[in-house]
């Protein structure tokens, strides 16, 4: 077992009382319980990507006025940061692995988010998945910003037929060069985030998304395009000043984390139209 | 970067749109594979939000239909930061970087968004006999904070055409 590849499965496949997904809501229970101080916990892992470390890569890095900067580690940061979270979860309980969310799927077309994130308890059981804890956010640091106490996280999805679809995951992996497929893929990525979020909610805005249970599923599914352009146009395929970036605040670089073998997990197959 | 006035109470309002000067295109190459519209310096502080872009069609707004005799060409998204949650002048963009300074550039340094819209731009060229394409960008904003300033959401230093032969 312990040195198999941890097998990541699209939600829509797990029945909500399977033993994978049992463990991983036993995980993320577990780590939402502890404080955010504690460098275990959901809101010390969350809060590597907004609010309030600001460490993730968005946006490109295009430099001011149109000075670019020559590299953009949006899918690799995030590879890193899944497997930190995975990891972490698995201290918690180690039969857990992070599922992913097809938003391409006909059922999310149908009733948008996956029921194992959207079902407010499981038998008696509160779902950890539905929301995540947010610290609070410390008044008069800014003059006239409002308090905002520890709370819960809160979603406003959309309509589900506007999530992307196959169509458009399919055309961007038909693109050969690895920026132009970052980008393109970072903008559906960015549609599902404001999908997801709606009007309040905290999927919408860099500060608050990683605190929702839903942000990793739904980077889970970008990996996971990343991995199966991989598979079409080559693991190492990256600009070859990308591969010693390191990927902070994580110990890896852009060239330890292009093979998801290597990082000890793999992608279930899917019955898609883009696998 | 202007940092948006907060309040307890702030109401959203509707987002302003932008329309461009007209784009020439007597360099653009004919016969081109695919085109670009290439936005820089785009503002990512505030809302998340969808741009569509509509081409010659200055009246288009956000309840214009994304069609072909709308003469749409495509859309974007922005992630946005959510505003500002930090000490005065947390939110502010450091410069060009000093020398030696190995810390990745200011999260909130403008980004590039590229929107795909060879056929728009093939079938809007040849529409346009030369006098060249006028964009409106519609900003709908998909979400945000009470720190978000909603109105002027939509933010860019440009945008140009790109053709690849």
């Amino acid at each position: 077992m312990a040195n198999r590849l941890t097998l990541r499965q699209n939600i829509e496949s797990l029945e909500l009382t399977s033993s994978g997904l049992v463990a991983f809501r036993d995980a993320v229970a577990k780590m939402q319980a502890l404080s955010a101080d504690d460098n275990r916990s959901w809101m010390f892992l969350a809060g590597y990507h907004g609010f309030p470390q600001f460490q993730c890569w968005h946006g490109g890095r295009i430099g001011l006025n149109q000075q670019a900067l020559t590299y953009d580690l949006f899918l690799p940061w995030h590879r890193a940061y899944l497997i930190t979270m995975e990891h972490t979860l698995r201290d918690q309980n180690a039969a857990a692995a992070l599922p992913w969310w097809d938003w391409t799927s006909s059922g999310s077309h149908r009733v948008g988010v996956p029921l194992a994130y959207s079902t407010r308890r499981i038998g008696k059981t509160p779902n950890p998945l539905i929301n995540g804890p947010v610290p609070e956010v410390r008044s008069g640091r800014v003059p006239g910003l409002p308090p905002s106490p520890a709370r819960k996280t809160t979603r406003a999805p959309g309509d589900p037929e506007d999530l992307p679809t196959a169509d458009q995951v399919n055309s961007v992996l038909a693109l050969t060069d690895f920026v132009d497929f970052s980008q393109q893929l970072q903008d559906i990525h960015d549609q599902v985030h404001g999908w997801t979020g709606g009007r309040n909610g905290d999927m919408g805005t860099i500060v608050f998304a990683g605190f929702d249970p839903i942000f990793f599923a739904h980077h889970c599914m970008i990996d996971r395009i990343w991995y199966l352009w991989q598979l079409r146009h080559g693991v190492q395929n990256v600009p070859p000043d990308y591969m010693n970036k390191p990927l902070a605040p994580f110990p890896l670089t852009v060239g330890d984390v292009l093979d998801i073998h290597r990082l000890g997990y793999e992608y279930a197959q899917a019955s898609s139209s883009h696998d | 970067m202007p940092k948006a006035p907060a309040t307890k109470s702030r109401k959203r309002v509707a987002p302003k749109k932008h329309v461009t000067t007209a784009i020439g295109t007597e360099s653009l190459a004919t016969g081109f594979v695919r085109a670009d519209l290439v936005f820089d310096g785009l503002d990512h502080s505030g809302a998340s939000f969808e741009a569509r872009i509509f081409i010659n069609n200055p009246d288009a707004d956000a309840n214009t239909e994304m069609t072909v005799q709308n003469r749409y060409a495509g859309k974007f998204h922005v992630f946005g930061h959510g505003g500002c949650f930090g000490d005065v002048g947390h939110c502010e963009v450091r410069g060009i970087p000093r020398p030696y300074d190995p810390r990745p550039a200011h999260p909130l340094t403008p980004m590039r968004k590229v929107v795909i819209a060879t056929e728009a731009l093939r079938r809007e060229i040849k529409r346009s006999n030369g006098k060249g394409l006028t964009l409106t960008i519609v900003p709908i904003v998909r979400s945000g904070t009470v720190r978000c300033d909603y109105e002027n959401v939509l933010k860019f230093d440009g945008v140009s055409v790109v053709t690849y032969a």
